[in-house]
């Protein structure tokens, strides 16, 4: 690309110096200090103390179920979110902007809504047993799958909209070719297909996996409140104004996952699949 | 590129330039759908006032609001602990008694001054300050907090009337395979609790926490939520569930207008109201922030008129403050409007004065206490 | 496929069409499936809508009542209008800053682009909690000069914050694919940078464009926790209005109506698109045959 468009960006890197970097300084500053709203400058200490709440038993589990959670659901979403944008691609429909929309549009719909009515028909006694006499969830309100469900259907549509912006792109001839020379259909797919979508299911997984990640209402709403996420943590710190305790823990989460994504893109050695 | 930097700068002009009207306005931060649309009409009829309100959903977001000061608000509703904080960190202004004519004209209910003392006293306790709280606050709803339970479990209501608090906690002795829900706010949880153990709900220190946390695993809560509690119990997916009495009577209104009886109702939930129980208490009060201080006071004056008062409890579930505007409730008990004499049926019997209980209302905690209980809510529910 | 004596199968070739054929059945009932997931929750939505009753586990009779009931509600309609005109103020301009952000990044050499991508990532991974806070923390400090600052203006930069990132995550791949030549060529036939920007790459990253701008409205006109802090003046979106009153007290079903609408009305718009773009094809399609053959 021509390196005249680089000032393009110039204002996009002020925006996001400003806003990005100076509040994680705060929050850096926060997290190792005593500084809250009631406490003056002169009385600030720097400290650790605020260190024992990452080793609480509750804090650690939030992680492991943060993480766990939104690894699976990235990858089913990756799977059926996958499938679906490779019908779309296929399919003779003309404006696949059309489907696109389609895709998405149930996120247009508020999230609390969308969820408790999730969390409605999940339970037992529910406004669709009312009409149609039985329940088509069973009785799984509270339980994990009831919150993997509510993730994965929630978030699915940035993996479908990601990789079909990949897959658009593919030249149809490329297939034809990879035909021609003999492979079976399946292969082609392995080996000309997905390989070229492969930016796009990238960029659908961070799409997916961070809001998961951060998130606190769906597994709220749907474990009944029992299965607690490191988002809902941080939401009950903020709110309760310990902003010190929550700074922390979002430090930590940024840090956990910018340094990862960073790792990987170390070991990426043409560099370009990733970022 | 000119054209781009035109378009920003145009979409930029446009957003700053917002419109304004001409006629006084009220900027109201208020729990959402919290005050009846007839008594904000009314209001604005009478003086011509604009009022603008904003909604959040805790006493949390209201202080954050107020303390950020990104919004010039006239008036907030804020509960008792957090007008006791507010006072504290000097976020209030004195209400001036002599815009508020109204004020002679209205009995604050028994409990409603109970609360009132008991927060001086914390404050004095805590602070060794002696702060009135009538300088700053006057009362807008008030309620206590019950155990809301499933009329359709067997002998449910029977076993809740003879050993109240120990239902609801002690799974392995009552009803093991009752379904209870707690609040997700810690401190409920953690002042339930010190009730059923017969303490003063806001006395704190760590063996009251360790002897808490043993209670609250021992009741096997599987849900931890807010409305959704009372909307589970009246589906029968859940059989108790510490809540607001107003959350109660906010379903039951409901049903009562969509032509169910009272008796129907409460056959199938009701709500248990403990001897020794939690109370709290919105109060209006004007933040230092207040550009409109004096359409602040009348509104405040406008809600001290019983009438008013009454008419706001319509729609609202929770308990008037004034005894004029409860008695304008109750006596249409011999009304022959359906509704309204199961209004004033329900107000007798759930905001009924004559029974002896304690109230405690809630007081604010210190920080590294509400942390720890808070952390150890956590542990309970992932452990 | 026929057998004969020397069958194909010994040349190494397998009969797939059974396997092709199941493939096909289980592949339609997946995407129903599928979309039924998707679905299932608007679905419920929709259902509260028409209930007559107010209790949300028990459907009593069917009713319309709560959609005439949407314009008598009127802290409701007036979190509607907010949200719709922050959601397309923000929208445009993420979609339209973010593009041409993504260009910018997209110019600068790859080590110093990783870097501003990663910053990039920030404002999606972060809590809405923490980014709505320290948002309204840096908006403050420009009460100083512009004292009624929160309100509309606060609200449509905070969207923005996290509305661009999404616009450039999927511009980005979109313009690692196209041709680097295209502009070359472009310029070599004497086009000025910026108008082969326009003319030639943006037409080649349409796809990605578009995504993004989904992806911003979606993003935009659900959010709640940065909206919250960042409101100001009584501006208060959809969302807020739907968590203070949940909290509390009942939502009235008119909201569940509102929902239904907005989605059967886009769904109407699509359609009624779709139709529109047909006729006009079949038109051009008689003097335009081949275009469309290769398109």
């Amino acid at each position: 690309m021509n390196k005249e468009f680089k000032v393009l960006s110039r204002p996009y890197m002020v925006w996001l110096s400003v806003l990005v970097f100076i509040p994680i300084l705060a929050m850096l500053v926060i997290s190792f200090s005593n500084l809250n709203s009631s406490v003056s400058m002169s009385e600030l200490v720097l400290s650790v103390s605020h260190f024992n709440l990452l080793w609480e038993s509750s804090t650690l589990i939030a992680f492991r179920n943060s993480i766990l959670f939104a690894t699976i659901t990235t990858f089913i979403s990756f799977v059926l979110g996958y499938f679906i944008a490779y019908e779309i691609k296929l399919s003779k429909f003309k404006n696949k902007f059309i489907l696109l929309t389609f895709v998405i549009l149930p996120m247009w719909s508020n999230l609390i809504l969308r969820t408790e009515s999730l969390a409605n028909i999940m339970s037992e006694n529910n406004i669709l047993k009312s009409i149609i006499g039985f329940n088509i969830f069973g009785n799984i309100s509270g339980t994990w799958i009831a919150v993997l469900f509510g993730l994965v259907f929630t978030y699915m549509p940035f993996m479908i909209l990601s990789v079909y912006t990949a897959l658009e792109k593919i030249d149809f001839a490329l297939e034809e070719a990879a035909l021609d020379l003999g492979l079976r259909p399946i292969k082609k797919f392995w080996k000309v297909v997905f390989p070229l979508s492969f930016k796009g299911v990238v960029t659908g997984s961070i799409m997916v996996f961070l809001p998961t990640l951060a998130g606190f209402a769906i597994p709220k709403i749907l474990s009944r409140g029992q299965i607690v996420f490191i988002g809902n943590i941080i939401e009950q710190k903020f709110i309760y104004t310990n902003y010190n305790h929550g700074a922390l823990l979002a430090v930590v989460i940024l840090i956990f996952i910018l340094g990862s994504i960073l790792l990987l893109t170390k070991f990426d050695k043409e560099g370009e699949t990733l970022l | 590129m000119k054209r781009i930097i035109l378009m920003t700068f145009v979409l930029s002009l446009s957003l700053i330039f917002v419109a304004c009207s001409s006629s006084p306005k009220l900027r109201l931060l208020n729990w959402g759908e919290y005050i009846n649309d007839a008594v904000v009409e009314k209001f604005e009829a009478e003086t011509g006032i604009d009022l603008i309100i904003s909604v959040a959903d805790s006493n949390e977001l209201f202080y954050s609001k107020i303390k950020s000061q990104t919004t010039a608000f006239d008036l907030v509703i804020p509960s008792d602990y957090m007008i006791e904080k507010m006072v504290e960190e000097d976020m209030l202004i004195e209400l001036d008694y002599s815009k508020l004519d109204n004020r002679a004209e209205v009995t604050y209910m028994d409990g409603v001054v109970q609360i009132f003392d008991s927060m001086s006293e914390t404050t004095l306790a805590r602070s060794n300050k002696t702060i009135n709280y009538y300088d700053f606050a006057v009362p807008y709803f008030w309620g206590t907090f019950g155990i809301i339970y499933n009329n359709r479990v067997e002998g449910l209501e029977e076993a809740l009337n003879e050993h109240g608090w120990d239902v609801y906690f002690e799974a392995d002795t009552y009803f093991p395979t009752a379904r209870r829900g707690m609040y997700d706010v810690p401190q409920f949880a953690y002042a339930a609790a010190m009730m059923y153990l017969g303490n003063n709900p806001n006395d704190y220190s760590t063996e009251y926490l360790n002897q808490v946390q043993a209670v609250i695993e021992g009741a096997d809560f599987i849900e931890w939520g807010d409305d959704t509690l009372k909307r589970n119990v009246e589906a029968d997916n859940l059989d108790m569930a510490f809540v607001y009495t107003g959350d109660y009577l906010d379903r039951l209104y409901m049903q009562l207008e969509e032509g169910k009886t009272l008796e129907e109702v409460r056959s199938d939930f009701d709500i248990y109201i403990p001897d020794t129980t939690m109370v709290f208490i919105d109060c209006m009060v004007i933040p230092n922030t207040a550009t409109n201080i004096d359409g602040a006071h009348q509104f405040i004056n406008f809600l001290l008129d019983p009438v008013n008062a009454a008419l706001n409890a319509e729609v609202v579930g929770y308990a008037v403050a004034f005894d004029e505007a409860f008695n304008q409730i109750t006596s249409y008990l011999d009304s022959a409007d359906t509704w309204r004499h199961n209004w004033a049926t329900a107000n007798s019997i759930y905001y009924n004065m004559e029974v002896e209980r304690t109230f405690y209302p809630l007081t604010t905690l210190n920080p590294n206490d509400v942390d720890a209980i808070g952390t150890m809510i956590q542990n309970v529910i992932t452990g | 496929m026929e057998k004969e004596h020397a069958s194909i199968q010994d040349y190494g070739y397998r009969d797939f069409s059974t396997l092709n054929r199941i493939y096909q059945v289980f592949k339609k009932v997946l995407i129903v499936l599928i979309v039924l997931g998707l679905y299932i929750s608007i679905i419920v939505i929709a259902i509260q809508s028409l209930n007559e009753s107010r209790n949300l586990s028990d459907f009593t009779r069917l009713s319309f009542q709560w959609y005439g009931n949407i314009l008598q509600e009127e802290e409701l309609m007036q979190a509607i209008r907010n949200t719709f005109l922050v959601s397309s103020i923000a929208t445009v301009l993420a979609t339209f800053l973010g593009t041409f952000f993504a260009i910018g990044l997209y110019a600068l050499s790859k080590k110093v682009r990783v870097f501003w991508m990663l910053l990039n990532n920030v404002p999606i991974l972060n809590a809405d909690i923490v980014t709505g806070f320290s948002l309204m923390l840096m908006f403050r400090l420009l009460m100083v000069i512009f004292p009624n600052i929160f309100g509309l203006f606060t609200l449509v930069m905070a969207h923005l914050f996290f509305t661009i990132p999404y616009v450039i995550l999927s511009v980005m791949p979109k313009l690692k694919e196209t041709d680097p030549n295209l502009m070359d060529a472009a310029m070599d036939l004497g086009v000025r940078p910026y108008k082969a920007l326009v003319k030639v790459v943006i037409p080649a990253i349409k796809a990605g464009i578009f995504s993004g701008m989904l992806l911003a409205l979606t993003m935009s006109i659900d959010d709640f926790a940065i909206s919250y802090f960042n409101t100001g003046a009584g501006f208060d979106n959809l969302s807020i209005w739907i968590y203070a009153v949940i909290g509390r007290r009942n939502l009235t079903p008119s909201v569940y109506a509102f929902s239904t609408l907005l989605t059967i009305f886009t769904l109407f718009g699509l359609l009624i698109y779709q139709f529109l773009q047909r006729q006009k094809k079949g038109r051009k399609n008689e003097k335009n045959n081949f275009n469309d053959i290769r398109s």
